[in-house]
């Protein structure tokens, strides 16, 4: 089944390929399954391209295959067949390139806040031992007063900075991870399911926050949500995967729709009423409705 | 609400009344067992009194070793002197000697875990026979042992390592395994390589764990190292009270039995604490 493409307004991101992608994902298959044992296919013949820039959402079932789809991007992943080229080139293993947050586990449990966020700068720029040359000392310093500042971008407190992630709430986890990663100026932001297990008041914050940060620092974001009111109000741009005909073939991009940046509310009521009847045709949980559209 | 409810919230001083009870019934039915016998069998040596016990470990403690070069004029020495030179703590160190040995000799083990749970071609060649040698008793190797390592330290360290290596080898690959998958891309989105990513962010997050593991298994590592000095040593805690079985020495055996136990008590004590105060995120989470 073939991809339904709609651009709804004239300031939405082209849908069609373009040479110069950020993310070009082509022809590719996915199947798990152990020797022996029939395949199971999880995504077939998924084609994309992802241009500098874009904010895309992924959106679809329990189960259809948006984090794997992520993962291949990380290159934490391989696929059966096709490839995965991330500005022109295929990756081996996950790098710099794309920063990434999950919706668990997204900072280390063992370093403090403020340790969390500088870690990619210490361990890029400073090394194991680079703590005792003077000149990397003075490095790190600037390291810290640049992840303090972050830190305050996103709306926490210095006195947080000497947090152990535990000790922080959810959202806040979540911000020190958004920061963590955007210190480090990844070209792509990966983020899967990132705001799942916020209440619906931080949720709504943490998407604005994004937003915000989306627009200053023109990262290109790929964001998994299985919410397609989050996926519209957030996105330039929504892809929603599924199994088309409730087949066992793996899922499909079955809707590829460009989002109008718009506040006019019956236009974003109509892409979310469009993304529901074609991903979930069967009705789905509003398992948090209670959230504002507005961002 | 009943004391033997589900429910039931024991005051402080009943826990430390309960907790503490075993311990002075099983001292008292001890001296007046011991009390009976006496008054029985006056020359009794299988249980013997407080003031046998006392002059016993007083003489172990603080009279100069048989084998002590400095024995001569020994009576007028200092406190810390004469306990340098006497059998307890000669036997102490003998055995701590052994113990330390064979602690940082689990370090290697902890290691070659780490890399089995991290690199897939490391865990293919090292897991299966990792596996199997857990499963071999470390004791029925104990004559090997001396055929081919002679009944130096070596033979009595080996079965140390042989017998607790592998315990700790699968519980640090396990650990590193159990590690979440998102940690470790993460690590590499941050530009982080193979070793930042081995030893900054999972050792570092297995390592409290590690610890507690090998504290748990410290009670493995004295059997082990007490087998060996029992069999084949000329010093040592097992040793002397091995040796001391022969002349129904009970009077020394009780005090040695009871130090080694302290002495295990304080080294799982003191990683207890160090662990809490090197990882306090551990502690709280």
């Amino acid at each position: 089944m073939a991809a339904t493409q709609v651009t709804l307004s004239e300031s939405a991101a082209p849908v069609t390929s373009t040479p110069a992608a950020m993310i070009r994902i082509q022809d590719v298959y996915v199947e798990y399954g152990q020797a022996g044992k029939v395949a199971k296919r999880v995504l077939n013949g998924i084609s994309l391209d992802i241009t500098p820039g874009e904010f895309i959402s992924v959106v679809g079932q329990t189960g259809c295959g948006k984090s794997t789809l992520l993962r291949l991007v990380l290159a934490e992943e391989m696929p059966a067949s096709g490839q995965v080229l991330v500005e022109g080139s295929p990756r081996m293993q996950p790098d710099r390139r794309c920063g990434y947050v999950p919706q668990k586990y997204s900072l280390f449990p063992d370093r403090t806040v403020l340790e969390n966020i500088t870690f990619g700068l210490e361990v890029t720029e400073i090394g194991l031992l680079g703590g005792l040359i003077p000149s990397r000392r003075a490095r790190r310093k600037a390291f810290r007063s640049e992840a303090l500042s972050s830190l305050r971008r996103m709306g926490l407190r210095e006195s947080d900075a000497r947090k152990y992630p535990h000790q922080l709430s959810g959202g806040m986890q979540q911000r020190v991870a958004i920061a963590q990663a955007l210190i480090m100026r990844p070209k792509i932001l990966l983020m899967d399911e990132a705001f799942s297990a916020l209440d619906p008041g931080t949720r709504l914050g943490m998407q604005r926050l994004i937003k915000t940060l989306w627009r200053e620092t023109g990262t290109t974001i790929l964001f998994v949500t299985h919410n397609p009111r989050e996926a519209v109000t957030l996105a330039t741009r929504v892809i929603a995967l599924g199994r088309p005909d409730a087949s066992d073939d793996g899922a499909e991009v079955i809707l590829d729709l460009a989002v109008p940046q718009t506040d006019d509310e019956d236009r974003v009521s109509g892409l979310i009423r469009r993304i529901e009847e074609t991903t979930f045709p069967h009705g789905m949980k509003h398992d948090d409705e209670s959230e504002s559209p507005e961002v | 609400m009943s004391f033997t409810q589900i429910h039931a919230q024991p005051g402080r001083a009943a826990v430390w009344t309960l907790s503490w009870f075993l311990f002075a019934a099983g001292i008292t039915g001890y001296f007046w067992t011991s009390k009976q016998r006496h008054l029985e069998n006056p020359d009794d040596r299988v249980m013997p009194t407080l003031r046998q016990m006392g002059q016993a470990i007083s003489e172990a403690a603080l009279k100069p070793a048989e084998d002590d070069e400095v024995a001569a004029g020994a009576d007028t020495q200092s406190w810390a002197a004469k306990i340098n030179h006497s059998m307890l703590w000669k036997d102490t160190q003998a055995t701590g000697r052994r113990f330390i040995l064979s602690m940082a000799l689990l370090i290697p083990a902890v290691l070659l875990g780490l890399h089995m749970g991290m690199f897939p071609y490391v865990g293919a060649f090292f897991l299966r026979f990792v596996l199997f040698f857990d499963k071999i008793v470390a004791l029925s190797l104990l004559p090997i042992l001396f055929i081919a390592f002679g009944i130096d330290e070596l033979a009595k360290v080996m079965l140390i390592v042989i017998g607790v290596a592998p315990t700790i080898i699968l519980d640090a690959f396990n650990l590193t395994r159990g590690v979440p998958r998102e940690q470790i891309v993460k690590g590499f989105t941050l530009g982080a390589s193979d070793f930042s990513v081995t030893y900054r962010i999972v050792l570092k997050q297995i390592w409290p764990r590690v610890l507690n593991s090998i504290r748990l298994n410290l009670k493995a590592v004295m059997l082990f190292l007490f087998a060996g000095e029992m069999i084949a040593s000329t010093d040592g805690l097992a040793y002397r009270i091995a040796l001391l079985r022969r002349h129904m020495g009970m009077d020394t055996i009780i005090p040695y039995v009871l130090w080694v136990a302290l002495l295990l008590f304080l080294v799982d004590l003191s990683m207890r604490v160090l662990n809490k105060r090197l990882h306090p995120w551990f502690q709280e989470a």
